[in-house]
């Protein structure tokens, strides 16, 4: 049995990390709720609000409406308890009540993100992309630094392979966030799966920026690796740009290995790769590291 | 040649969806290498054995994609595997059909194993007991995916299939399922899931 104390840090550590472990937060926030109400002071609100999307996410709508009631018995006209009313509604799969419910709330407050938000969610869960789509793109030019809005577009236009304007969105997140590994990664993804020679040299510049924000973003690894292999194999290139995205794929390939050495995981300790990368590290001298592995990025050679 | 699935495979890739219930999730799946080739090979089923969870959210990426299907292929050749076929459960509830990256990803694997199939998870009809079968198969006939009737002759024992999964879904082993996506989070994870396998072993 875990304390009152503990069960309330899990959960506040889950709604600042933005988690969407429902299961957990169920559990933990049926018992606490349950159990400790009365000891949960002003907390038990934002409490409430979690644990009501949590058991939305995980069909428990017993939960869901317990908590929906004493919400709306202590807000009673707010807008941000009909948004959860209207996100039952939506759980539910009532999405015209559930729309009326966001247009009752934009009627009255026309700058009410979340209800626009929701109701593209709506066009979301209901496979209407190229509509979702375009609503998302009328809201981000009213609201252009909502960035889990351009996160959400980028994702929207990837699954209907528009990577050109996926790439623009994550783009502009870029430019707003530019020590973020993750997006600097994500759009290396995007121009490695638009294809041509062009976009491989761009993805693989942008593998190398996200791998220098973080060292240990073992995906810009892989895809340094796959974007300069593939480069040296084009035809199309110079040799000079051969040699050189050998020598990246090579070092990127060492890094690899090295990776795995540490964590030991399989069996197997070295990762079987492709013959111009060995060969490239037959020739090139390899760089020394720490035990804090990937020190360097790719252009740098110095011991630490 | 129709495709067979074991337990293992089956209960993988439905602890594989229902880890994530709001993404759409993909994973490969393997047979074991037979070194002949009989006359009348197209009569026998292809059993796979195994399944190897891949992705979770966006599917639609190249690269990652690429470095799973190698690394997974190293692997199947240590283990005397071939890659036979694709999974995928879809993003939404009634959304069961293979899309693009499905038939992308079944092409690819079409080339070194020509009677690769899709098997598609109806999400609609997950539940925790698994009365029945929830996948729905795909041949390549014709330049087309057709989709086959799934029957208990899909598995190589329905019943014991059946068991195994529905006690891992309500055991919630789900949460300790690894997939490619979690292996590129942490090396440490282990995509061939030895644990779970050895829940299956201990069930069946």
């Amino acid at each position: 049995m875990i304390e009152n104390r503990e069960m309330r840090d899990k959960l506040r550590k889950w709604r600042e990390e933005n988690c969407r472990n429902s299961e957990q937060i169920v559990d933990v926030g049926e018992e606490l709720i349950s159990e400790h109400a009365s000891k949960l002071g002003d907390d038990i609100w934002i409490i409430y609000e979690q644990v009501m999307i949590a058991a939305l996410d995980c069909s428990r709508d017993d939960l869901a409406l317990t908590c929906l009631q004493e919400l709306e018995k202590q807000f009673s006209d707010s807008h941000r308890v009909k948004r959860l009313s209207g996100m039952r509604l939506e759980a539910l799969e009532r999405y015209d009540e559930a729309n009326k419910d966001y247009d009752a709330i934009l009627q009255d407050d026309p700058t009410n993100t979340a209800a626009r938000k929701r109701k593209i969610s709506i066009l979301k869960a209901q496979g209407k992309s190229a509509e979702a789509i375009r609503e998302l793109n009328e809201y981000l030019e009213q609201f252009v630094g909502d960035q889990e809005a351009w996160h959400e577009l980028s994702e929207l236009y990837i699954n209907e392979h528009d990577y050109g304007k996926a790439a623009f969105c994550l783009e502009e997140l870029m430019m707003t966030n530019p020590h973020n590994h993750l997006y600097c990664e994500q759009y290396a993804e995007v121009k490695y799966t638009q294809g041509g020679l062009e976009n491989l040299e761009l993805s693989r510049k942008y593998f190398a920026q996200a791998l220098r924000l973080n060292n240990r973003n073992m995906r810009a690894l892989f895809g340094l690796y796959m974007s300069a292999s593939h480069i040296a194999a084009s035809p199309k290139v110079s040799a000079k740009v051969k040699k050189d995205n050998m020598k990246y794929a090579a070092w990127a390939a060492t890094q690899i290995n090295r990776a795995y050495k540490y964590t030991d995981t399989l069996k197997r300790h070295i990762v079987h790769l492709g013959g111009h990368a060995e060969a490239a590290m037959k020739q090139y001298p390899l760089p020394v590291f720490d035990s804090g592995w990937l020190v360097a990025g790719p252009r740098r050679t110095n011991a630490p | 040649m129709p495709i067979q699935l074991t337990s293992q495979a089956y209960c993988k890739m439905l602890l594989h969806a229902a880890k994530y219930p709001h993404c759409a999730v993909n994973g490969l799946l393997v047979a074991e290498k037979t070194k002949e080739k009989k006359k009348d090979s197209h009569s026998e089923p292809v059993l796979c054995v195994d399944c190897v969870p891949l992705f979770h959210g966006t599917l639609a990426l190249a690269p990652m994609l690429e470095v799973a299907l190698t690394l997974i292929d190293t692997w199947c050749k240590e283990n005397n595997y071939i890659i036979a076929g694709y999974y995928q459960a879809n993003e939404r509830t009634k959304d069961s059909r293979p899309n693009q990256v499905a038939e992308k990803v079944a092409a690819r694997i079409s080339e070194n194993f020509s009677d690769a199939a899709i098997v598609m998870v109806d999400n609609s009809r997950l539940t925790m007991s698994c009365f029945e079968p929830i996948v729905v198969i795909y041949d390549h006939h014709e330049n087309k995916w057709k989709s086959r009737d799934v029957t208990s002759d899909c598995f190589e024992d329905w019943s014991e299939a059946q068991k195994i999964t529905s006690a891992l879904l309500e055991g919630r082993s789900y949460e300790n399922l690894i997939d490619f996506d979690n292996h590129l989070d942490d090396l440490r994870n282990d995509w061939t899931n030895p644990v779970i396998n050895k829940s299956v072993l201990d069930l069946c």
